[in-house]
């Protein structure tokens, strides 16, 4: 079909259009070489930044990619993983040719193959599945390792043609996002440009900006330098906590408790804002009620929390212009959407909402831009004219035991793409056994990864640098269309046109036009609300309309809820709870998480530290690991653990250890004895891959965040925003220790 | 020194440990890995109680006596007049690799042709005007490169503003 590195179906567009600049002279190794274009794009990795960017192409090569200056929020900085897509795209162990399997599943033995022959080989299971088991039986699993929207459309215009079972749900964030919705409606945020000029006071809940927003900090400090405080609530010692006046440490999982502690000490001590109240909130009698028993001393013996800490915080936030950022830590536990209703509730009863000095951001809506309409995804996903059934829903945080359960039919064939099917969902060895039951499991990926291993057929994925994508910020408000600034490498190919040239060969040719491109699917998406034109390389970044990203959120004191009130008593949970299961208590209570000291004392005696697993730098999940740069940077996977934990079981800074419970067991672990986690907690960053050794999901457990309740992981009606859902990943308990 | 002698400095107050530093100069030098011009130290601290986190980026320092210059049994490092980056030239050095017994700080490093190497400062760059690839890359703006005068304006500017801080805040609590 082509030969080496000219790409099996180069792009047929001139890509110099995109170019900023061309012959452009840029430094690399010391020498000046002459680029022939520099692009300017933007990262599409699941990250808050969504940086600018400017990369130098030299032969359809990348030479070097550089912040770019323009972007009013990234202002010409990357992070590291930013500038190791140099190292990633360009690669010798990229997958370069479509493989089909020749051992058996997880040997990871492959021939290389055809296009065509992939293409046939696909195409004959999925008509045999679909006439054996119907459509349903085929389910894709995708999520955020190239976190845009553009093509995911695409790939569901095949897959709602097809009849397969639709893939739901998220397992990081929707659980938080049922709890903000359920308080103030459909939220936003406040850009960082706005708070940090104006606030006294911010508290950053559950988030480590060094290694997931490093770009909040100029604005961080801008207003300390301002003479702003800044309170930390996180277990772990990070980087920010280091740097805040007050850093909260509460148990795993506690966040919620520590919230409602904080709201009863400030109702007793009328500080909080009853002008504020009385006009916009609804509920205040109900939630007076159920602080009642929050008292500091209970909630510093259920937190860990000192109390005077609590106190002064709580003391602290209420008397200032406070606005708080939350990250998605506490979105980590089963209790995750309770936790931030109490967060919600806090800034509420304070009046910290509204304001260009005090607000309160979680996620932008645009943080799903295809559920909240902004990206007209249903225009791409379902084509006029075609006959679509309505198809049974998996919810991706539990994927491994839909896989398992469904029935009626069974699942018969998953499509892995832009995820991490094995390394990203909890309880691997649970998840490799349900692979094991599919008939086809096809995985579309850059690299050779623990999916890989198990698939069927493997397609060569391109890098976000060598294709069209459209991923909006969920955190600030500028925008950039992600477009190819190269020819994709050897034979891999953009996932639009995997997706439409799949579509095309099952016979669904008349909605897969050839001559579209990335971009034409882009202005179906967006075009009706903004200028794309004004987005696309040279230009760009531009700001998102006002309605889909207002300047100073709910500054008009409306809310989407059902009394249009800040709803401090859940009018929609309520109503929620008497449609479906789960825990859609309307007060936000605390729960302790599923397994936890306290929750599963019996497991705790067994294995009794807490792991919780945070996003390093060095990753964007479990991407990045294998890049040479990164893993020289990273070093051995360590387990943090307390002075007190280590010297109990005769561990010392620097031992090997083995981390486990009855999920699994991780073995040649270095250990730190560090003051970084408090006794009880040990920290293993996610991530790591399973066949490279350390991968933390070995270990965790099956359990996802609510309010609603699926057992099983399959369902026929859902409501993102409404019934939320998040894998539940730092639930878990295990032991530590010392190898032989 | 003279005026013109470019130096290196850290902010360890807004260093936050996001390694992009580390990266940036891998690109840059178009390095594999194996030497590291720059590497960001972590340090664990408890004062008063309170457990904090400690971050430092370490490359060379070009100092203004270097060590490493000075034990060179070929002459192969020397300090540039003009701008006071320190220097190897690899067609001298025969990698005994005695710098590194003299550097107090790990600087120098060897590459795969088994002679040393080190952070010049993006001297590629500098000579141009431009920041070295680990200070444009730094987006907590901790990584300072520049003149002995530049550096001090800095620093005294910085302190003005953290006394200023602190006499508003006496200022609030008497004013209460």
């Amino acid at each position: 079909m082509t030969s080496e590195k000219t790409g099996a179906w180069p792009l047929k567009e001139d890509l110099d259009k995109y170019a900023v600049a061309t012959q452009v002279p840029v430094w690399v190794g010391g020498e000046k070489v002459l680029a022939d274009r520099v692009v300017k794009t933007a990262c599409p990795h699941n990250c808050y930044d969504t940086c600018g960017m400017l990369v130098y192409v030299k032969d359809e090569k990348v030479i070097k990619i550089e912040g770019d200056p323009d972007h009013p929020i990234t202002r010409g900085h990357l992070c590291l993983k930013g500038y190791a897509n140099v190292q990633k795209i360009n690669s010798p162990d990229r997958v370069k040719y479509p493989l089909m399997r020749v051992g058996n599943r997880g040997e990871g033995k492959f021939k290389r193959i055809s296009w065509d022959e992939a293409f046939a080989y696909i195409v004959e299971k999925l008509e045999d599945i679909k006439e054996k088991y119907g459509g349903e039986a085929l389910a894709e699993y995708a999520y955020s390792g190239n976190r845009e929207h553009m093509a995911k459309a695409v790939s569901k215009r095949f897959l709602n043609l097809y009849g397969a079972s639709q893939t739901v749900g998220s397992f990081c964030v929707l659980s938080g996002v049922a709890g903000s919705y359920h308080t103030l409606g459909f939220q936003h945020t406040m850009s960082p440009e706005i708070w940090s000029e104006h606030t006294e006071l911010i508290m950053l809940v559950g988030r480590n900006p060094s290694a997931t927003n490093p770009h909040l900090y100029p604005f961080l400090y801008h207003a300390m330098e301002r003479g702003a405080k800044l309170i930390v609530v996180d277990p772990y010692v990070t980087a920010v906590a280091s740097k805040a006046d007050v850093h909260l440490r509460p148990r795993p999982g506690t966040d919620g408790a520590m919230a409602l502690g904080m709201i009863r000490h400030i109702i007793e001590n009328d500080l909080h804002n009853m002008d504020f109240i009385a006009k916009y909130t609804h509920g205040f009698e109900d939630l007076v009620k159920l602080v009642q028993e929050w008292t500091l001393d209970k909630t510093a013996e259920v937190t860990g929390i000192p109390a005077d800490q609590i106190k002064l915080a709580a003391e602290m936030y209420a008397t200032h212009d406070s606005h708080m950022e939350c990250g998605y830590g506490q979105q980590r536990y089963s209790n995750g959407h309770q936790t931030q209703r109490a967060l919600a509730c806090l800034a509420a009863v304070c009046g910290h909402i509204g304001k260009k000095s005090a607000n309160y951001n979680f996620m932008d809506a645009m943080g799903f831009p295809s559920l909240s309409g902004f990206v007209a995804c249903s225009k791409v996903s379902n084509p006029e004219g075609a006959f679509l059934r309505k198809t049974r829903m998996i919810n991706i945080a539990a994927f491994a035991k839909a896989m398992r359960a469904a029935e009626d039919p069974p699942l018969k064939a998953v499509i892995s793409w832009r995820g991490g099917l094995v390394s990203q969902q909890p309880y691997v060895d649970y998840t490799i056994e349900a692979l094991k039951a599919l008939d086809l499991f096809v995985v579309i990926e850059q690299f050779m990864t623990d999916d890989t291993d198990w698939a069927d057929i493997v397609l060569p994925a391109c890098h976000f640098l060598e294709q069209y994508g459209l991923h909006p910020s969920y955190w600030h408000h500028y925008n950039q269309i992600v477009v190819p600034v190269c020819q994709p490498y050897y034979e891999a190919v953009p996932d639009i046109e995997i997706w439409s040239e799949l579509a095309r060969r099952m016979g669904y040719e008349e909605y897969f036009p050839r001559d579209i491109t990335g971009l034409d699917w882009i202005r179906v998406l967006i075009e009706y609300e903004c200028n794309v034109d004004e987005m696309v390389s040279p230009k760009g970044p531009a700001l998102l309309p006002e309605s889909w990203c207002p300047t100073v959120p709910y500054h008009d004191y409306q809310f989407t809820t059902p009394t249009g009130k800040i709803e401090l008593y859940s009018v929609g949970m309520e109503q929620r709870g008497k449609e479906v299961t789960g825990d859609f208590e309307p007060v936000p209570h605390f729960v302790e998480p599923d397994e936890s000291p306290m929750a599963t004392p019996e497991l705790a005696a067994k294995y009794p530290l807490t792991i919780i697993s945070q996003h390093p730098a060095f990753r964007t999940h479990s991407q990045f690991y294998n890049l040479p740069w990164i893993k020289e940077i990273e070093g051995p996977a360590k387990v943090f653990i307390n002075k007190k934990d280590a010297l109990d079981r005769g561990i010392q800074d620097g031992d090997q250890v083995a981390v486990f419970n009855d999920r699994g067991r991780l073995e040649n672990i270095l250990a730190k004895v560090s003051n970084r986690v408090q006794a009880g907690v040990v920290e293993l960053s996610s991530g790591m891959w399973v066949k490279l050794g350390w991968s933390v999901n070995k270990l965790t457990a099956l359990s996802y965040g609510g309010p609603r309740e699926f057992p099983d992981g399959i369902m026929h009606e859902y409501q993102p925003f409404v019934d939320g859902n998040t894998t539940a990943y730092f639930n878990t308990l295990a032991d530590i220790e010392k190898m032989q | 020194m003279k005026n013109n002698q470019k130096i290196f400095y850290v902010d360890t107050d807004r260093c936050m440990n996001c390694r992009a530093c580390e990266v940036a100069c891998k690109m840059e030098q178009n390095l594999p890995a194996g030497p590291r011009y720059l590497v960001v130290t972590e340090t664990e601290v408890t004062r008063e109680d309170r457990d904090h986190c400690e971050f430092f980026p370490m490359n060379c320092m070009h100092c203004g006596n270097p060590p490493c210059a000075k034990v060179c049994p070929v002459n192969a490092i020397t300090k540039r007049m003009e701008d006071g980056v320190v220097v190897v030239d690899q067609s001298k050095c025969i990698g005994c690799r005695v710098c590194l017994w003299a550097c107090p700080f790990g600087a120098p490093q060897v590459g795969i042709n088994g002679k040393m190497e080190k952070c010049n400062l993006c001297l590629h760059s500098l000579v141009e005007g431009a920041l070295p690839a680990c200070a444009r890359a730094c987006c907590g703006e901790a990584i300072k490169v520049g003149t002995m005068e530049e550096i001090i304006a800095y620093v005294r500017e910085k302190y003005a503003q953290s006394c200023q801080k602190k006499l508003s805040y006496i200022r609030d609590v008497f004013s209460d």
